[in-house]
């Protein structure tokens, strides 16, 4: 290890004092890529909130709904307010200067800028 | 820096009793540890870990939190990118969780052989009793604590504002964090959980906005734009419109107060170095230079050429002895005589004789076109104009043979004909071209030029289109765009048609193929497949005269064959502009997410309405209190930093509840550490003990216990 690095105490140390098992004597065969890792979507299934009564708060019911105002439709390039929208892309823009640069755009940054607002083409 | 990480090893641990707690806020953006009764915490670093190897020795470390970029440099940190134990404000990879505990432990000087304080450690509301359980036994299993207690990091800050005296005992808390953001209502000093609300918006979300927009507007600087960076122009500019519509419309109009709410940021840039019209001298010895290049060219080739015509002469003039020899000799010695020059008939002799002259004259430089034309002249047609019936077959088949040639070398004038007509019409326009020039140059050249930028403009574009354009920025663009990009523009074509195709069937049925014209769509796919490449070679071509004709007349042309995917001009040189990075509407566009989670697709309510919801949600008993609620909300979290968040949010609110409410919104002494402030004054406090359970509790009551443990937070 270099020196500036050690004194930077940068590296956080194998051996700890204060711990009962060590992280080398958990994982004997280096860092266990912990497939058995579970995401929130599956802790939540696993919670099975169903089986409890639904008034009693958990990590669903506290969810907010969705909106109730209008959504608002802004420009997807430029920010402005965007009374139109481009069918051939999807895109809202606001003027026509914006819509020559919309259909200036190779795909991709189309696909990005949909991708913003979740409203991308997602092909699996 | 707003936030600088503290991580100085601390050297007074074994100052603290065994009963004294240490009190830890396990927050979704920073990790903060300290004592309790204390007013700071005395560890803060950034809640992430990476595993990068080390260059040299090639062992793999673990670093915690964010560390100096310049001691990172021995680190191969390719492979291992910060990684986060969250995921959405939940504690999931507990791998990594242990990492975080150790350091920050280590930082707080624990030593002895295992930790023997009573932790109070935050969670998020309504945690999911797994991430619970296994927390709980990760600190008694691994590190020996004796006795554990949960909290919300939102309580434990309202509660602390409480005492100060800026909310009431009943109010709002609205906690903005990094992942997401809670409105939680207090009565009577306990949070009510039924009527909790949670957006999943967060400080991430807003700094991830912001990278997407700066990066698809500055495709260039891409590898400026890292995700520290962006969180630092975040904090530093961005602010809240108290109403975006009208502030938006300042900007589309080009007002001035727009103007002056554009920040602008320059990024280190160099002039690149004018090329200087070469001087006279050096035009004059560069041309020196070619021209000799040129005259030891053409000494070659003549030297080459005169060498050829000696063979020729020389071959010639063997064949011409052979035949007279030929003639001379008798006739039954002819074989013999043949055999020994290597030759087996007259004929042969005589027709390399003809070819030697021929490729002779050619070298001298004489018209061979009169040769050819007398050549096929004198073949023989006599046998075509005779009718078939009358010919033996030999003679048939001579016949054809004479038609074939015949028709051949007629093409063969006919095509030269036709290369002479285009060279003379090509000749005719370059002599109006040169009228054209000669009359009015100026607008010639204008013409030509602007020919010139509309090609190349199309060349780009189409390069453009078909290399594969899609930079993918640090972190992944979410996974929707991800396939598309692996696609070159042939296969994206051909996608986008079949899925247009499915889309375009709706109600359920799938009615693609019942009638004809839809197999139409798989000719379309082909014909794209080829196009692509056989168009733009016209295109090139005519760039390449065009430019070459500019750089003929123009003394001040510089054909830029290969510029950037993004510069709009060819013909100019990057300037201090192209360095800079304009931040106008996305200053406040980004942060507008908040309260309009719509924006970025999220389909739940924003701040404002968040408030309402909750109130809505108070169960019966506590309705009576509602009017009371809103006179105390509390802002807090990370997020709420943004200048102009309390008026929005005071807006908003008043735009939802009955005309009159009184409405009072305030922010929290200090936003960030409140919540560590109040959950170690509340570990200091007496009754903190009651509140704890130990190890013992834990594996005896079991899980269905552990999800109803609560907190009490008023004693």
């Amino acid at each position: 290890m270099e020196r500036e690095v050690i004194e930077a105490d940068l590296v956080l140390p194998t051996h700890l004092g204060f711990k009962k098992i060590q992280m080398y004597e958990k994982y004997p065969k280096g860092q266990a890529r912990g497939r058995h890792r579970k995401h929130l979507k599956q802790i939540i299934q696993a919670e099975n909130y169903q089986n409890y009564p639904p008034d009693v708060p958990n990590y669903i019911n506290i969810e907010s709904p969705p909106s109730m105002h209008p959504c608002k439709k802004i420009c997807d390039i430029t920010g402005f307010a965007a009374p139109y929208y481009d069918p051939r892309t999807n895109l809202r823009y606001a003027n026509a200067e914006v819509f020559k640069a919309i259909r200036s755009l190779p795909n991709d940054y189309v696909q990005r800028y949909l991708a913003l607002r979740n409203a991308a083409v997602v092909l699996r | 820096m707003p936030f600088i990480s503290k991580i100085q090893r601390q050297t007074d641990y074994s100052r603290f009793p065994s009963s004294h707690p240490i009190v830890i806020d396990n927050g979704g953006s920073y990790f903060r540890i300290g004592w309790a009764g204390e007013a700071n915490p005395r560890v803060i670093f950034r809640n992430i870990v990476q595993r990068p190897r080390h260059k040299i020795t090639g062992e793999t470390v673990t670093i915690v939190g964010d560390h100096d970029l310049a001691l990172l440099k021995y680190f191969d940190c390719t492979r291992s990118g910060p990684r986060s134990a969250f995921d959405s404000n939940v504690v999931y990879q507990f791998e990594i969780m242990e990492y975080i505990l150790d350091f920050g432990f280590n930082r707080l000087g624990a030593d002895g052989s295992q930790i023997d304080h009573p932790v109070l450690i935050t969670e998020c509301a309504c945690n999911p009793v797994q991430s619970r359980s296994k927390m709980a036994e990760l600190l008694f299993e691994s590190y020996g604590v004796p006795s554990v207690a949960f909290g919300v990091d939102a309580a434990f800050s309202y509660k602390y504002n409480q005492q100060r005296g800026l909310c009431d005992k009943d109010g709002l808390a609205v906690c903005s964090g990094f992942s997401t953001s809670h409105v939680i209502p207090f009565v009577n000093g306990e949070p009510v959980y039924e009527a909790c609300c949670r957006t999943n918006v967060g400080g991430y979300h807003v700094t991830d906005y912001l990278k997407q927009l700066l990066s698809l507007k500055y495709p260039n600087h891409i590898s400026r734009l890292t995700w520290e960076k962006v969180e630092d122009l975040k904090m530093e500019h961005c602010y809240i419109a108290p109403d975006y519509a009208s502030e938006v419309r300042l900007f589309q109009k080009g007002a001035k107060e727009a103007k002056e709410k554009t920040r602008c940021w320059q990024l280190p840039w160099t002039p690149s170095p004018a090329l200087e019209p070469p001087s006279e001298e050096e035009i004059a010895r560069k041309a020196a230079l070619k021209e000799k290049q040129g005259q030891r060219l053409r000494e070659m080739a003549e030297a080459k050429r005169s060498s050829k015509i000696n063979e020729l002469e020389n071959e010639s003039k063997n064949l011409e002895f052979l035949l007279l020899q030929l003639r001379h000799v008798p006739e039954n010695e002819v074989p013999s005589f043949l055999s020994k020059t290597g030759y087996v008939s007259k004929q042969e002799i005589e027709s390399a004789f003809t070819k030697t002259t021929q490729s002779l004259r050619k070298y001298k430089g004489e018209l061979e076109n009169e040769e050819k034309a007398d050549l096929s002249a004198a073949e023989k047609y006599t046998l075509i104009n005779i009718p078939d019936n009358m010919l033996t077959p030999e003679q048939v088949k001579e016949k054809k043979r004479q038609l074939f040639l015949k028709t051949t070398s007629e093409g063969r004038q006919r095509a030269k004909q036709k290369r002479f007509e285009e060279d003379l019409e090509r000749e005719r326009q370059n002599k109006q071209d040169e009228e054209k020039r000669l009359e009015n140059p100026e607008l010639y050249l204008g013409q030509l030029r602007a020919k010139h930028r509309e090609l190349s403009e199309k060349v780009e574009q189409r390069k453009r289109l078909k290399t594969n354009g899609g930079h993918s920025n640090g972190n992944n663009v979410s996974g929707g765009v991800g396939r598309g990009e692996r696609l070159n523009a042939a296969q994206r074509e051909r996608m986008r048609l079949l899925t247009t195709a499915a889309f375009d069937r709706g109600k359920g049925e799938d009615t693609f193929g019942y009638k004809d014209e839809d197999w139409q769509l798989y000719k379309l796919m082909s014909k794209d497949n080829e196009d692509d490449d056989e168009g733009p070679d016209e295109d090139e071509a005519e760039l390449a005269r065009i430019s070459s004709r500019l750089r003929d007349i123009d003394p001040t042309f510089v054909f830029r064959s290969e510029a950037g995917p993004s510069e709009t001009s060819h013909l100019r040189p990057l300037t201090k502009e192209d360095f800079q990075i304009v931040l106008s509407v996305e200053r406040f566009r980004c942060p507008e997410i908040i309260f309009n989670p719509n924006l970025i697709g999220i389909d739940q309510a924003g701040l404002d309405e968040m408030a309402g919801v909750s109130i809505r949600r108070l169960p019966a008993v506590c309705q009576s209190l509602d009017e009371r609620m809103t006179n105390s909300i509390l802002m807090m979290g990370g997020n709420c930093l943004f200048p102009g968040m309390a008026e929005r949010l005071e807006a908003g609110i008043r735009m939802i509840r009955p005309c009159g409410t009184l409405i009072r919104v305030m922010g929290a002494s200090d936003p960030i550490l409140d919540a560590w402030r109040g959950a170690a004054a509340y570990a200091a406090a007496m009754q903190f003990p009651q509140q704890t359970f130990s190890k013992v509790d834990y594996y005896e009551k079991g899980e269905d216990w552990l999800r109803q443990y609560q907190l009490r937070y008023t004693y």
